[in-house]
């Protein structure tokens, strides 16, 4: 009977049409995609004396204890970071918090001070996890045990293979006070569990 | 027929958007690559000779890219990033108008990434501009230091560190070349003639400090400049700061495949429906 006939024909046109996307589909989304994990939040800049650029005389500036970064929401108390057993750079335990390399020197002292905070957890973000949204211009605001407050504008941002870690242009001396904000990039490589890349923030002392 | 046809173009229909995915070109990370830059300071340290302004123009320009007012003996201004060329350096007596001849200039050549102080030295009767190299990275673990000897009543000075000798016999006028020093906190001692001071001062791995002998109203005067500062002891290789929880995931191809098995499935069975139908009716 045609009409039944038409409709078992339909039903095989549309299984056809259906597997034959099904496949389509599987075939178009076998790359990585990222979750989206929230708006950007944004912060005030944060109130307080800016202390002038120090005299090159040798003195000494205060410590550096928290660190805000208005564009990307981050907001962090600065731990202190030294060198692991095999000379790598320590990183904080918690995914949280952000933390000054102390072989570096302070921000806000002539010289290029080190901050390095996490990307993510296993879990989720970190708080460096917005560190590559920043653009040249931004402000990056650090807070000092003494209250005042070193103020960077943000001059680059890079992103280097971590087995061609740019040592020299993160860690040598500079004339002037800058400041290196690093996290991790790139792609994450589930065998090594690391990421393959660093992201790196490259800022200047602004008033 | 026309599910046949209606087939056919469905196909047609779905294959064109997959295409054209497939030839969306990834956005290029813009790389910026910064023109080549230098480091510029200026310094006063001629004793005899009253405060001057400084002006640099770039080369050729009438109208100065920075002028630094009244600056007295003994000052070093800190570095200012410049773009790399020709420039010329103008000193002018303190309140002068722009446009007065200069006391003295100097031409100046920035190569990228190199840095220089351009001082005025010796006594006011025979003052010049000269330009000095500056270094600004050290050996690995090592300070770099060296002594500016401009002070006028003690012709010459020697300057010993931590009792060993550092720098002997250095002339009024002169810059001693950099020494790489063992990093430590110790005893700084300059003799001249007549006089001589000590202090104590640190200097730190990765620095560079220029040293500065100067004529004070008591007598000498050392002044430490922190040129530039890095990390004494660089990490090697990266930084471990990342653990994955956010990086991209490809996607479970389950629900596609329970898709493609409906369609096979509603595909089987219409086919199958649709062939018992075309034996022909008894």
């Amino acid at each position: 009977m045609p009409g039944g006939k038409r409709a078992a024909l339909l039903v095989l046109a549309v299984g056809v049409i259906a597997a034959v996307a099904g496949g389509a589909g599987l075939a178009l989304t076998r790359h990585p995609v990222a979750a989206q994990w929230g708006a950007t939040p944004s912060l005030p800049a944060p109130t307080g004396p800016i202390a002038a650029s120090p005299q090159q005389r040798s003195a000494q500036v205060s410590l550096p204890v928290a660190l805000t970064i208005p564009a990307i929401g981050v907001q962090t108390s600065l731990i202190h970071l030294g060198l692991t057993a095999t000379g790598t750079l320590q990183v904080p335990s918690s995914t949280a918090v952000a933390g000054w390399y102390t072989g570096s020197p302070r921000p806000g002292a002539v010289g290029s001070a080190v901050i390095a905070g996490h990307i993510d957890s296993q879990a989720g973000p970190g708080i460096f996890f917005r560190l590559s949204s920043l653009h040249p211009g931004d402000l990056v605001y650090v807070r000092r045990a003494d209250g005042t407050l070193a103020v960077f504008k943000v001059t680059d941002v890079r992103q280097y293979a971590k087995d061609s870690f740019p040592t020299a242009a993160v860690y040598s001396p500079t004339p002037d006070p800058e400041l290196r904000l690093i996290t991790c990039g790139g792609t994450f490589d589930p065998a090594l569990g690391s990421y393959l890349s660093n992201t790196v923030v490259y800022a200047v002392e602004t008033l | 027929m026309n599910v046949l046809r209606f087939i056919r173009r469905a196909v047609l229909l779905m294959a064109v958007p997959a295409l054209l995915l497939c030839l969306i070109p990834k956005a290029a990370s813009a790389s910026t690559v910064s023109a080549g830059t230098g480091w510029v300071r200026l310094a006063h340290l001629s004793p005899d000779t009253p405060a001057v302004d400084v002006y640099l123009y770039s080369f050729g320009d009438s109208s100065a890219e920075q002028v630094l007012h009244h600056v007295g003996y003994g000052t070093v201004s800190p570095y200012e990033s410049i773009a790399a060329g020709d420039y010329t350096v103008a000193m002018r007596a303190a309140g002068a108008a722009a446009t007065s001849a200069p006391v003295l200039s100097a031409t100046l050549t920035v190569a990228p990434g190199g840095a220089y102080t351009v001082a005025g030295l010796g006594p006011e009767s025979g003052l010049r501009l000269q330009v000095i190299r500056d270094q600004l990275s050290t050996p690995p673990g090592k300070t770099l230091v060296r002594v500016i000897q401009a002070s006028l009543q003690q012709h010459v000075v020697t300057v010993t560190w931590n009792g060993a000798s550092a720098v002997s016999n250095l002339a009024f006028g002169s810059v001693s070349s950099y020494q790489a020093v063992s990093p430590a906190t110790a005893t700084l001692h300059v003799s001249g003639e007549s006089k001589t001071v000590n202090t104590t001062i640190t200097l730190a791995a990765g620095t560079v400090h220029t040293l500065v002998v100067l004529d004070g109203s008591k007598g000498l005067v050392l002044d430490n400049f922190l040129d530039s500062a890095g990390s004494g002891a660089a990490p090697t290789g990266g930084v471990a700061t990342g653990f994955g929880g956010t990086a991209p995931k490809v996607p479970s191809p389950m629900p596609w495949v329970y898709l493609i098995g409906a369609g096979l499935l509603l595909a089987a069975g219409g086919g199958a429906a649709a062939s018992r139908r075309r034996q022909p009716s008894a």
